[in-house]
């Protein structure tokens, strides 16, 4: 042991210590700072645990307490508090760089690293000050805009009350800073992993080092014996169905995947919890491992799960005689396109907590989780754990991207809770959450697309695989989505599809980003691209002539109703007629420029019939409003969508605007917050519930909470919001799914470098026409992150389970990769939606793959097949492979 | 799609007492509107009840108002508040006890989820 003395944000501490104690463990354990965050396992590879020592910025996560006996150190915490914040924590919030804040309070300690010795800093000093510093939201641009702005602060050229929107411009189409900001800039903000109930248990899990196999026994006594330890669970000890969905909360008999729950320890420590981890004794039999399409499918082939066939889904769509057609067609290409598996790379890694509330037979089980749809994911701990008193509670959670839709720690946390009676912590390190989470789908499309001699397209063949991997979260509906979407912005008279589901041994598909349309939708803008270079038309000129009209069909027979693609096209032309032009001199030689679009239409909505979402509203004695509404909010927003709409539609004033969101008690469902549905139906369950509550004032005309009272009014109403739409017919795919859609297309400008095979991103510009705009900044945060995501698909991001175990392993963007950025925002108010606004976070996934590999293709005059656009690939797409 | 079929996701589409309802998977309505007490006398037939008591009719209107009122399905503990009665009497009321019992004969719709 050794006694360190050091000041932590200006307070002296005294500490005896072991030698091997991390700064990052005493600041988070001991003094319950909760600022500086874990993310990368203590690599040193995201810059969440940065704090400043000395005056030097400093990774907690990999720095020993002993060596700072003496030492100063400033976290997050030390430099300013919500109620008197410090100027860079005000710049990081006006600018809108605070999306999910997991990696905020890190960034803010680099900038304040950064601005203590550099005040006037360029773009390029900001990156390399920041360069260790990771972010999955926000792709970086207001990051650095918010350095620019506390420097400007700093400096003395402005103030915050000077960026402050002003009030009297009201609160629709207005960047107010997002509610939740300053609490996140702070480090104040409660995720998962802050939260420490009374006398929790620490809990740690054996896990299968099999791909496939037979459990045939769990010794645990050694590890029940061993220091600290209170117990250890395996799948008998868990009295509901033990499912959610395909997945074992602990499983029984078999392993379906390197990583599966095979029993659960608790321990009154961590470390004493994955020490005895390891004194678990498991036999297994191993089985034949599935790890391809043809190994699932083959005559005799082993069934992964007993209940589950390998080919799990199949769904076709039938539009017009697209044979035929093709048949007729002046030119056909025909392709075949991948895409590959991708984390979602939220930098929280998996959490949950929970504990029991009450006592005997109406003890309640809390479980505060991950996951963005808290009352059906309180309905899958039900009926997995068999208790029915669940209450399910979100803390503030650190990026999701469609991963959380899904079912993970909280179910681990839940039976344990239950199990031994006490609180306990299931706090997963990054390789462990990247086992147990679901994953991007990789999508194997083979195409065929027509067109006659005027360039009109005639129709669209693809026959689609998709790999579902060990449990399926949902797969069949993302193939549904990518049907649903499938002909994009274009008027296709007839198109053929068939998909399949199969299963493997691999990590398991599930929702990202989009959830099934990007990859097609790479596959369709694609082909576009080569049918267009085929009639040697302009790719914007093809197209434009394309673009389906008001009162055409989709390939679901859907008629479209609202149908801007012409109008985002046009706003584009100025920039692709500007990028082509500046390519043209660039097109040979080592790096060579090219210029890449593509467009996408994307549907607002569960793919599910009969989207709804129910709200509530109450008016308080002091003039104030509560927003009752179980939306998640991982990041998007949702608090400033539903703060501004309230406001808006009663006139109270939005500081009296509360919300009650995160718990299943108190907030009424609204469904998940993925599908870019929050704003389109929880937005538009509130202007119900205002509407409802403004009728009842009008009728008793009492206009206050003492009015209403004395009329014998209610003050609380609640509303539901219906989407009339149908379930997908099983022979055709066609049906009614979507009431309102997003328009947008999207350009890249790369230069390829055709000795290494590497690709710069030289620009993007981005156009997406989401009806009325509620908070631009925060459309623009989307954006913005979204073409950084799209961009990784593109050209780096590919998971391999078992290899990919952390941020440097799995390519994950930064300050490095981050690449300079246009996004232009037409506003067409869509009837039906609230305010005429509709959601903005998935459909920038759609166009961006295919536009990178268009503006390659372009480039080199080459085409990638195959994502990620890996230098080797595009090497060896020119015919340099060495091997 | 017809009458009886299920789709993708296991939505299946029935006409009852004269009218198109779709039920999930599990057989709980898709929207809490289309119920009737003409359909839930159908349907609780279909569980094997001749006719549905007082009593049974009691906790199936408890179940209706309190969604209306509060847009979700009470918990057990809520209806043993609400209604004074035993969690046994209230499970042992319908054969699929409260939940695939009471709660689908009230047309309350499972909480919605896109990973079925």
């Amino acid at each position: 042991m050794k006694k360190v003395i050091m000041k932590v944000n200006g307070i002296s501490h005294q500490f005896i210590v072991e030698p091997d104690r991390i700064l990052l463990d005493l600041l988070r354990e001991d003094l319950r700072l909760t600022g500086a965050k874990q993310s990368c396992d203590r690599k040193g590879q995201c810059g969440a645990c940065m704090v400043i020592v000395n005056g030097k910025t400093t990774l907690s996560c990999l720095t020993k307490v002993a060596s700072l006996d003496g030492a100063e150190v400033i976290t997050v915490e030390g430099l300013g508090t919500p109620a008197n914040p410090h100027l860079i924590q005000e710049a990081f919030v006006l600018s809108g760089a605070v999306q999910c804040g997991f990696c905020i309070p890190g960034m803010i300690m680099a900038t304040k690293g950064l601005l203590d010795k550099n005040l006037n800093p360029t773009t390029e000093e900001i990156k390399k000050a920041l360069r260790g510093n990771l972010c999955r939201c926000t792709g970086y641009v207001k990051i650095i805009d918010a350095v620019n702005l506390a420097a400007r602060f700093l400096r003395g050229e402005t103030t915050p009350d000077q960026v402050r929107p002003d009030p009297s411009k009201g609160v629709i189409g207005v960047s107010l800073p997002r509610p939740s900001g300053m609490i996140k800039a702070c480090g104040v903000a409660q995720f998962g992993a802050d939260i420490y109930p009374q006398g929790a248990l620490e809990l740690a899990v054996v896990r299968s080092p099999h791909a496939h196999a037979l459990i045939k026994s769990i010794d645990t006594s050694a590890a029940e014996k061993m220091p600290g330890v209170v117990g250890v669970m395996t799948a008998k000890d868990i009295k509901g169905n033990n499912r959610g969905g395909e997945i074992f909360i602990i499983c029984d008999k078999k392993v379906h995947l390197v990583g599966d729950t095979v029993a659960v320890v608790a321990a009154e420590t961590r470390k004493q919890a994955l020490e005895a981890v390891k004194a678990v004794r498991v036999e297994y039999e191993p089985l034949p491992v599935i790890k391809t399409i043809e190994e699932s499918l083959a005559e005799g082939a082993i069934q992964i799960h007993e209940d589950v066939p390998n080919l799990k889904f199949t769904h076709p769509q039938i539009k017009g005689d697209a044979e035929a057609a093709l048949k007729n067609s002046h030119a056909v290409v025909e392709a075949t396109f991948s895409t590959s598996m991708i984390h979602q790379a939220p930098l929280e890694p998996e959490v949950s907590v929970a504990y029991m509330e009450g006592e005997g037979e109406d003890a309640k089980l809390v479980v505060l989780g991950r996951g963005i749809n808290i009352h059906a994911l309180a309905k899958v701990l039900q009926d997995s754990l068999g208790w029915e008193n669940v209450r399910y509670e979100e803390p503030f959670v650190g990026g999701q991207f469609g991963m959380k839709t899904g079912f993970t720690t909280e179910g681990i946390a839940g039976a344990a809770a239950l199990h031994f009676r006490r609180p306990v912590r299931y706090v997963c390190s990054l390789e462990e959450s990247m086992q147990i989470s679901s994953k991007r789908h990789p999508h194997v499309h083979k195409v065929r697309l027509g067109a006659n001699e005027q360039g009109k397209i005639t129709a669209y063949t693809t026959n689609f695989d998709v790999e579902g991997g060990a449990y399926s979260l949902g797969g069949q509906v993302y193939i549904l989505r990518s049907l649903q979407m499938l002909s994009g912005p274009y008027d296709i008279p007839n198109v053929k599809a068939f998909a399949r589901l199969y299963k493997t041994n691999n990590a398991s598909g599930g929702a990202a980003r989009g959830a099934g349309p990007p990859q097609s939708n790479y596959a369709l803008e694609s082909a576009v691209d080569l049918m267009a270079r085929k009639l040697g038309m302009d790719p914007w000129e093809f197209r434009y002539k394309n673009t389906l009209e008001v009162g055409g069909t989709m390939s679901t027979g859907e008629v479209a109703e609202e149908w801007p693609a012409k109008d985002v096209l046009e706003a584009l032309k100025p920039h692709y007629d500007r990028a082509v032009k500046e390519a043209a001199s660039l097109k040979t030689g080592k790096l060579r420029r090219g210029v890449g679009i593509a467009g996408a239409a994307f549907g607002i909505g569960a793919p599910n019939p009969k989207d709804q979402a129910t709200v509530a509203v109450e008016l308080h004695p002091d003039g104030g409003l509560t927003v009752y509404g179980g939306a998640a909010d991982p990041g998007e927003g949702t608090d400033s969508m539903l703060t501004q709409i309230a406001s808006h539609v009663t006139g109270i004033d939005i500081s009296k605007i509360r919300l009650v969101t995160r718990d299943t008690d108190r907030a009424t469902p609204c469904g998940s917050a993925s599908a870019s549905r929050i704003t389109y139906m929880v937005g538009g369950a509130l202007v119900l519930a205002v509407e409802k509550m403004k009728e009842a004032m009008e009728e008793a005309k009492a206009y206050t909470y003492e009015a209403l009272v004395a009329a014998g009014k209610p003050t609380k109403y609640l509303a539901t919001k219906h989407a009339d739409t149908t379930p997908m017919d099983p022979k055709t795919g066609q049906g009614i799914f979507y009431e309102v859609r997003v328009l947008g297309c999207q350009m890249a400008e790369v230069e390829v470098n055709t000795e290494t095979g590497e690709v710069r991103i030289v620009h993007m510009t981005a156009v997406e026409d989401i009806g009325t705009v509620i908070n631009p900044t925060n459309v623009e945060g989307q954006m913005q992150g979204g073409l950084d995501m799209g961009v990784g698909m593109a050209l780096r991001e590919e998971y391999i389970h078992g290899v990919t175990k952390d941020w440097r392993t799995f390519k994950f963007p930064t300050m490095k990769t981050s690449f300079p950025m246009t996004v232009i925002t037409l506003q067409t108010p869509r009837k039906k939606a609230p305010l005429g606004a509709i959601g903005v976070g998935e459909f920038v996934l759609l166009p961006t793959s295919a536009a990178v590999m268009n503006a390659i293709h372009d480039a080199t005059g080459v085409r990638i097949y195959d994502l990620p656009a890996k230098p080797e690939r595009v090497l060896a797409a020119l015919g340099k492979n060495k091997n | 799609m017809a009458e009886g079929e299920v789709s993708a996701l296991g939505t299946r589409k029935r006409f009852i007492a004269g009218k198109e309802i779709l039920f999930d998977k599990e057989g709980f309505f898709l929207d809490a509107r289309d119920w009737s007490e003409e359909a839930a006398t159908v349907l609780s037939r279909e569980m094997g009840i001749d006719v549905l008591s007082e009593k049974q009719w009691r906790l199936i209107r408890f179940l209706r108002d309190y969604y209306a009122n509060n847009g979700k399905a009470p918990l057990s503990s809520e209806i043993k508040a609400g209604l004074g009665w035993t969690l046994m009497e209230l499970e042992s009321l319908f054969p699929g006890g409260i939940r695939l019992g009471a709660r689908l004969l009230a047309g309350l719709p499972n909480p919605q989820s896109c990973t079925q």
